[in-house]
């Protein structure tokens, strides 16, 4: 059908640069599992389930989609019926809301934040604990240049 | 299991079960009943995201020459947790009884009462795996994802609240804040 | 003004419309007034425009800015409740604007204006709202305000404005935007005509927002002096600047970090011709949250600016009120601020992304959840950092823009004009 490759986070991909999703899948449901009572179901079709954790709003995601991931929208949805070409944005906006489903229920576990701000906070977190080693046991002078350059390290963590 | 439902420690879980016919309505109503702010999934400190969804039908598209015309409705559960997925279902099995009768209850072979072994193992029959999946911070917990959250939050007020303090005082605030 | 009779209003409307002022060369220089109309979606019905031409309006703009008022970031003191009547109680159904060269210029236009309304009939003026240039083109917090607007295709201004006023391109140079990105009927820059009501009710048209922001000066003044005790010796001009992004005569921040630039003409070719991404990526020289980078970013938000490039806005807004003196830093209760007005040819991507996620958030910008330090949302802005080695911190405080109120508008061409009051 088409190619599944993995997926690391390589900080120089554009999903990771684009920095607003936290998690997000692409699924190929080819068949469906039978269970005692259910009428048996034949797929006719392999269908691609696709979601998606993120942050901001919706146009905002879906146009960075089309600009910016291109190519890797067409390798992924080429395949799919109805799937027109990630630009221009209105038809390709126009499908994704043909074909989105609406949650029931939905949870997270830090509903309040965003993926950079957790980026952030385990940056700041491996950074701090880095500085606590070295100046928790300076002489105040020392410590307040010490921490002069660790506030200037991490100011884009704040 | 395909190791492709992993990234680092993090897990994406699927699960399609179909739903016994005349249940789809009660099931949705009590799905979107649940507050936001008192979800089940609560009970499960090891999950980022997760979700219920139910497919009533695929969205037929021009082009398609054959209607893919579905037999039941289906509830998706999703979820994107901290590894590994057994000890999470054993989790799952024990933390979400009630709320399971409810949901999976509602779902042809869910076994009675939903709860521990037969809950998980309905679970894994119906699971569909993973094709890609990204996450953008693989490695950490949600237990550290808070616990940096949090932490974060304290620095800013930190950095502010200090500004032009002594550097005697501004150790020993920094000591109190963050040396136990 | 509330429109109570559509049949009058349509009348009034016809009679006026010879004098509303279109895209015509002036052939004997400037003319003493402009004047221009602009419609509510409650107006449009009150009017009597056919159900199936309503329903071309867009969402946001058939609900009404009231309604939107909390997803917009006005709460607390700014919230729609609060609002000075008649904004948001469904009343204000026609905007008029008249430009003019001079107070008198006004006063007589708004004259004949109400005379024709008593004759009329049909028609209530429900609110009026003067505003008029600052010394310096300044608006009320001191900063030289309005002449960055965006390029676009087609028009006279196009070449004058294009660099820097247009879209930033990768080799250093700029391109003028898509016409359609503020006028409905052409194409935007997703290459086909935006969503727009059926001819010829949508063609050459656009949506207006239109927003009374009142301005606490003394707030400001005091707010940026106490803060800039610990700032650089107390460089209480270089922190405003850094809140900014401009220094008071307009010169850009990014392009001269250290003082403005004494030879800056806001005017001049090329005045707005800076970009980010190159020269300042981490915010040294002008803030990664300062109001000018969150409202424009150009090219700072990656990929050349292609996150950017369609939530550009034709800006039009003037202060209000009588400027507070120079050295004050106590509230003399005056009423004064910045009537906000811009056009786009869609209000949820341009005006309300602009509003929602560049200035009430700072995820896109990697700030977290910190907020614009001028304009902010009104329930207290959070810190903004100065970035620098070491970096400044401005702690979070109450606001120093308060929403008085506003509405969303649509501005029709000329044809559609006659077709509304044509009741066709």
């Amino acid at each position: 059908m088409f190619l599944l490759r993995r997926l690391r986070p390589d900080p120089n991909s554009p999903l990771v640069r684009l920095s607003f999703i936290h998690f997000a899948r692409w699924t190929v449901v080819k068949r469906i599992p039978h269970n005692e009572g259910q009428p048996r179901e034949k797929l006719r079709y392999k269908h691609l389930f696709f979601e998606s954790n993120f942050n901001g709003g919706w146009e905002e995601y879906i146009d960075a989609f089309s600009h910016i991931l291109t190519a890797g929208m067409t390798k992924l949805w080429g395949s799919s019926y109805g799937f027109p070409k990630p630009l221009p944005t209105a038809p390709f906006k126009d499908y994704i809301r043909r074909n989105e489903i609406e949650a029931s229920h939905f949870y997270s576990a830090y509903p309040d934040a965003t993926k950079s701000m957790v980026s952030a906070a385990l940056d700041l977190d491996q950074k701090l604990a880095a500085f606590k080693a070295r100046a928790c046991d300076l002489e105040p002078e020392q410590f307040s240049r010490e921490w002069r350059a660790f506030l200037t390290d991490v100011q884009a963590d704040l | 299991m395909r190791s492709s439902n992993e990234s680092g420690q993090a897990y994406a879980f699927m699960a399609m079960t179909p739903i016994v016919q005349g249940e789809e309505s009660d099931l949705r109503s009590y799905l979107e009943g649940i507050p936001r702010s008192s979800s089940p999934l609560a009970k499960l400190p090891r999950t980022h995201f997760a979700r219920w969804v139910i497919l009533e039908e695929f969205h037929h598209e021009a082009g398609q020459r054959r209607r893919e015309q579905l037999k039941s409705q289906y509830l998706i559960f999703t979820s994107n947790f901290d590894g590994p997925l057994d000890s999470y279902l054993d989790e799952l099995g024990e933390q979400l009884v009630e709320e399971a009768g409810e949901i999976w209850g509602r779902c042809y072979g869910c076994p009675r009462p939903a709860a521990g072994a037969p809950l998980k193992d309905y679970l894994l029959h119906n699971q569909i795996d993973t094709g890609l999946f990204f996450a953008a911070y693989a490695d950490a917990t949600v237990e550290r994802v808070v616990a940096s959250l949090d932490q974060r939050e304290r620095m800013i007020d930190f950095a502010v609240e200090t500004q032009g303090l002594t550097p005697n005082e501004l150790q020993r605030r920094f000591r109190q804040e963050f040396c136990p | 003004m509330r429109v109570d009779d559509a049949d009058r209003g349509r009348v009034w409307l016809r009679d006026l419309l010879g004098e509303v002022t279109n895209a015509q060369a002036w052939n004997g220089g400037k003319p003493r007034t402009h004047l221009n109309l602009a419609f509510t979606y409650l107006g449009l019905v009150a009017l009597g425009v056919p159900k199936p031409v309503l329903g071309g309006f867009s969402k946001e703009f058939r609900q009404g800015m009231a309604d939107r008022a909390a997803l917009l970031g006005d709460t607390g003191q700014s919230d729609a409740g609060q609002w000075e009547p008649p904004f948001g109680s469904g009343q204000a159904h026609v905007l008029v604007t008249i430009n003019a060269v001079d107070d008198d210029a006004v006063a007589d236009r708004l004259r004949d204006l109400r005379a024709q309304i008593d004759s009329d009939g049909g028609l209530a003026i429900v609110y009026v709202q003067h505003a008029h240039l600052l010394q310096g083109a300044r608006e009320h917090f001191g900063y030289a305000d309005g002449f960055a607007q965006p390029a676009i295709e087609g028009t006279d201004e196009a070449a004058k404005r294009v660099r820097g006023g247009g879209v930033p391109l990768k080799d250093g140079g700029w391109r003028p935007l898509a016409a359609g990105e503020f006028i409905l009927g052409y194409d935007d820059e997703d290459g086909s005509p935006p969503n727009a009501p059926p001819d010829p009710y949508g063609r050459s048209g656009t949506y207006m927002v239109w927003r009374k922001l009142h301005q606490d000066v003394a707030l400001f003044r005091r707010t940026l002096r106490d803060a800039a005790e610990l700032y650089e010796d107390g460089d209480e001009t270089k922190l405003r600047a850094k809140v900014v992004g401009r220094w008071p005569d307009g010169t850009p921040l990014v392009t001269s970090p250290e003082e403005p630039d004494a030879t800056f003409e806001p005017n001049a070719d090329g005045s707005n011709d800076f970009r980010y991404a190159g020269v300042d990526p981490t915010g040294g020289r002008c803030p990664l949250g300062a109001h000018i980078r969150r409202s424009n970013p150009r090219d700072a938000l990656g990929w050349d600016g292609l996150l950017s490039f369609r939530h550009r806005m034709i800006r039009r807004g003037m202060p209000y009120g009588d400027p507070l003196p120079d050295e004050a830093v106590e509230d003399d209760g005056a009423e004064r601020g910045l009537v906000f007005v811009c056009f786009n040819a869609s209000i949820s991507r341009q005006f309300e992304g602009v509003q929602i996620q560049w200035l009430n958030d700072g995820n896109i910008f990697r700030l977290g959840h910190d907020k614009d330090f001028l304009m902010g949302d009104s329930t207290a802005t959070a810190k903004m950092t100065v970035q620098g080695d070491p970096p400044f911190f401005l702690a979070p405080q109450p606001s120093f823009v308060t929403t008085r109120g506003g509405e969303y508008l649509f501005v029709p061409g000329i044809a559609a004009l006659a077709a509304i009051a044509g009741g066709a």
